[in-house]
Formats: structure tokens, sequence, C-alpha cells
């Protein structure tokens, strides 16, 4: 299979295989696994929400 | 490859036996938790004498049937003599909270359990010692198959917060309120590799 990505897509990539020591296979992967975890839940009826943790701030990603 | 040939210490004969580790249970390993695990941990936990193990209300079979067809979840086993000796589900889309590793990816150990016949508080001797052993091994294996450099993380009940310190050699993060107050615990690639070399 190849895979057809943007330069923007291709940069993004790449920037996350260094900041988590994945080659570009490796965050391909790990993003498919946590999309499908993540769909599963929506299924669900669940909401993904977003915390930080020092202001206890939450945000609700929209999942498509 | 689905199963690997590892090793379990027969307390009662002082041997080494061959064990076989399972990457992927199948219905007759959960057939098994239920038939053999399951009445035992049962009775004991409404033994009035005895505070019963803490892991004795996991649903193995339940856990199963929550992460069927997920890329997320692994459950995996280590089977000897046609008897399952021990459990572990894990869960690899989590990532460190150690300073120097955070942000970076690591296999989570949600849930590992070892046979009742193997553990001290309910049978002495036990019959096989190892198996916690040869799971957190598998976890940091799976942890290097998926690039992430042998990173693993697991909350610890209290009475395996010793194995999994002093023998696993993990450092501890503090008591999580947002897991039930459970103590966290972490590997590095290092600490890993250092585990590896001890139990080759």
């Amino acid at each position: 299979m190849t895979l057809n990505l943007s330069e923007k897509e291709m940069r993004v990539l790449e920037e996350l295989a260094e900041k988590k020591e994945l080659s570009k296979t490796g965050v391909m992967k790990l993003a498919l696994r946590l999309l499908q975890s993540v769909d599963a839940r929506v299924d669900l009826g669940s909401k993904l929400f977003i915390e930080n943790e020092a202001t206890r701030e939450k945000s609700e990603l929209v999942i498509l | 490859m689905n199963e690997s040939a590892v090793h379990l210490l027969e307390t009662g004969s002082g041997e080494m036996v061959e064990a076989v580790f399972v990457a992927e249970v199948s219905e007759e390993h959960l057939e098994m938790w239920s038939q053999t695990w399951l009445p035992i941990m049962k009775e004991r936990f409404f033994c009035r004498s005895y505070a019963g193990p803490e892991d004795a209300h996991w649903n193995w079979k339940a856990k199963a049937q929550e992460i069927r067809g997920l890329l997320k979840y692994e459950i995996c086993a280590v089977v000897c003599r046609q008897e399952l000796q021990g459990l572990m589900l894990i869960n690899n889309v989590a990532s460190a909270r150690l300073k120097d590793q955070f942000g970076k990816p690591l296999i989570y150990v949600e849930f590992l359990s070892t046979a009742p016949w193997n553990r001290p508080e309910l049978k002495q001797p036990p019959r096989y010692r190892g198996v916690g052993s040869i799971l957190i091994a598998a976890a940091i294996q799976a942890s290097l198959d998926a690039e992430f450099k042998g990173r693993i993380g697991l909350h610890s009940l209290p009475k395996a917060e010793v194995f999994y310190e002093h023998k696993c050699g993990m450092t501890r993060l503090g008591f999580d309120s947002s897991h039930e107050g459970l103590l966290y615990f972490e590997m590095t690639p290092e600490q890993a590799a250092a585990f590896r070399r001890t139990t080759r």
C-alpha cells in the first residue's frame, strides 16, 4: 500500500515521528489504533474531552 | 507468532518446567479461567477470615468481550501443563508521565493476574513461580515491537507494589487519585533493558 500525503501532512508526520521517537509507520499505526478506539466509544454515545490538568478546564474534541 | 516457549519454576520439585506464552488468548483460555480460577476466587472472596484476592472481581470473559476487535488492546496468557497460569491485558495507546519520557508512547498494563494456586497468600507453597515476570517481559516485548523502546506503565494493586518496584525495577510515580488511589509505576527503556538482562 502506498500512502499519499501532502507536503504539510508529511511535515507533521515527520515532526510527530521525531517527538514520539517512532518511525513514520509507527506513527501511522498508533494513529489508526487511537482513531479506532475513539470511534468505537463515540459510536456507543461517548464524547471525547480534553482536560487542562492545571486549570481543570475541559473542551470537547469533535470527532467526525 | 502467537505462541512461544517460556519457563516457570515448579516449587514442589524445584525444577524449571516448560510453559507456553500465548500472545492472543482464545475462547479456550477464557473457559479455563471460568472453570478453574473463578470458583477459587469466588470462594476466597467470600471467606470471612481473609480479605480475599484484590483482583477477585476481575471478569476476564467480560473484558475480552469489551475489547473484541479493538487494535488498542491485547490479552495474552501463560499456560503450563494444560492449565492457565496467568493473564494480562495491555493497552498500546498510552503515553509516559515520567519527566524525561513525558508524552512518549508506552504499553500500559491494564490488568495482570496469576492463577490462584500460584499465590503465596492462597496456596503454600505456590505451585509455580515466575508468571508475573514472564508477563512483564511480554509487555516489554510488546513495547519494543511497537517501537516504544521497552517503556511500560501500570497502576499496581497494593499487594503487588513490592513486585513492581523491587523485582521489576520500575519507578513509582505516586498514588493516582484518578485511578482509585492506586500507585502508578513506569519502566524506562533503560529499566526495561535491565529487567530483560536479569530475567534472560
